[in-house]
């Protein structure tokens, strides 16, 4: 069934998404998202397409599957994934409810998602459970701050955010590593906000799906 | 910080421009005499509702968090120094803006030398708290 309020939610931001984020916050990240989907190979899961603003800055000549829970978003992203040099092959799904096959992909990337995903920790999970043991999360991430007064300003904007977009305060590094990560990077892009992380499953784990055992429950 | 001229000289725009407003709105609405105490907060929050408000044009050009947290930070000093002032002196509004904008970069060095501390690579392995 799906998570039908988030779907909504993004729905209606899809036709003015690119005006807010698709020019200033676009232009100032790409060198940074340059560099981490550069680390592309393989069988490559890309989480939260969106409208497809990542795209252009992907390495050429790759075979990528996309999802999204939006299938606004992904009509918008249409234009940008014809474009691409390589192959992008968009499902519109709820990444609490995917339909792949354990192990299916060595890679993972998400691009500013966990900042917009119900429920972080569950979908974390979700991407161990489909990536191979061995393979790699890599995250380009906007979260809360540990330092005062940032971290009372995005408590306070995420009252207003969450209405119509995303959290502002979450603890995504923490949630990684409650959901069974290997962490092996965190780079602080601004201040402890927009960073990038780099994660792996750690290899020969047994399957526990919904990563059962898990230490500290962080807020999500 | 991103030492890309047009986002260096974005971020002087919005800052200064948040602390101008600020400033100017405190001139304008704070009498000497009031609480100082109150006003510091209400002209703090102020400050920061200020900023909430520019953020949406001013991150169509010159990013998102990079331009919503030091703003932020920009109105909230700003706000509470000018509405403090105003408690003591009156303010013509041209001089509240002027004072507004200059503490509002003054706001901006400090999130600038502050992002240089914390900016770069974290950790490397598995281990220890990382914030975020």
């Amino acid at each position: 069934m799906g998570d039908e309020v988030t779907r909504a939610k993004w729905d209606k931001a899809a036709a003015h998404f690119d005006l807010m984020a698709g020019r200033g916050a676009e232009e100032r990240w790409k060198p940074f998202k340059r560099e981490l989907f550069s680390h592309m190979h393989g069988r490559i899961l890309f989480l939260a397409l969106g409208t497809g603003l990542d795209i252009p800055t992907f390495p050429p000549g790759m075979t990528i599957t996309a999802i999204d829970i939006s299938p606004k978003m992904l009509a918008q992203a249409r234009p940008r994934i014809e474009r691409y040099d390589g192959e992008i092959q968009a499902h519109v799904m709820d990444v609490h409810d995917m339909s792949f096959a354990d192990d299916s992909f060595d890679q993972i990337f998400t691009s500013c998602t966990f900042c917009s995903v119900p429920d972080p920790i569950g979908g974390l999970r979700a991407l161990r459970r489909v990536l191979r043991p061995g393979g790699e999360l890599y995250m380009f991430e906007h979260t809360g701050s540990a330092y005062y007064p940032f971290r009372i300003m995005m408590d306070m904007m995420t009252l207003l955010t969450r209405r119509v977009g995303p959290d502002m305060n979450r603890t995504t590094v923490a949630n990684v590593k409650a959901a069974g990560f290997e962490l092996r990077e965190v780079n602080n892009l601004f201040l402890d906000v927009v960073k990038t992380i780099k994660a792996i499953k750690p290899a020969g784990e047994r399957k526990t799906l919904g990563g059962a055992g898990m230490e500290g429950e962080p807020r999500p | 910080m991103d030492f890309r001229p047009f986002f260096i000289i974005g971020d002087l725009i919005s800052n200064g421009l948040v602390g101008a407003v600020v400033g100017l709105l405190c001139a304008l609405t704070v009498g000497v005499g009031w609480p100082m105490f109150v006003v510091m907060i209400l002209a703090m929050l102020l400050g920061m509702l200020v900023a909430l408000v520019l953020f949406f044009p001013l991150s169509i050009f010159f990013g998102a968090m990079e331009v919503m947290l030091p703003t932020m930070f920009s109105g909230m000093i700003s706000g509470m120094v000018v509405g403090m002032w105003c408690t003591m002196v009156a303010l013509s509004p041209g001089s509240g803006a002027f004072l507004g904008a200059i503490c509002a970069l003054a706001s901006l060095m400090i999130v600038w030398v502050l992002n240089k501390r914390l900016q770069g690579p974290q950790l490397c392995v598995d281990g220890g708290d990382h914030g975020g």
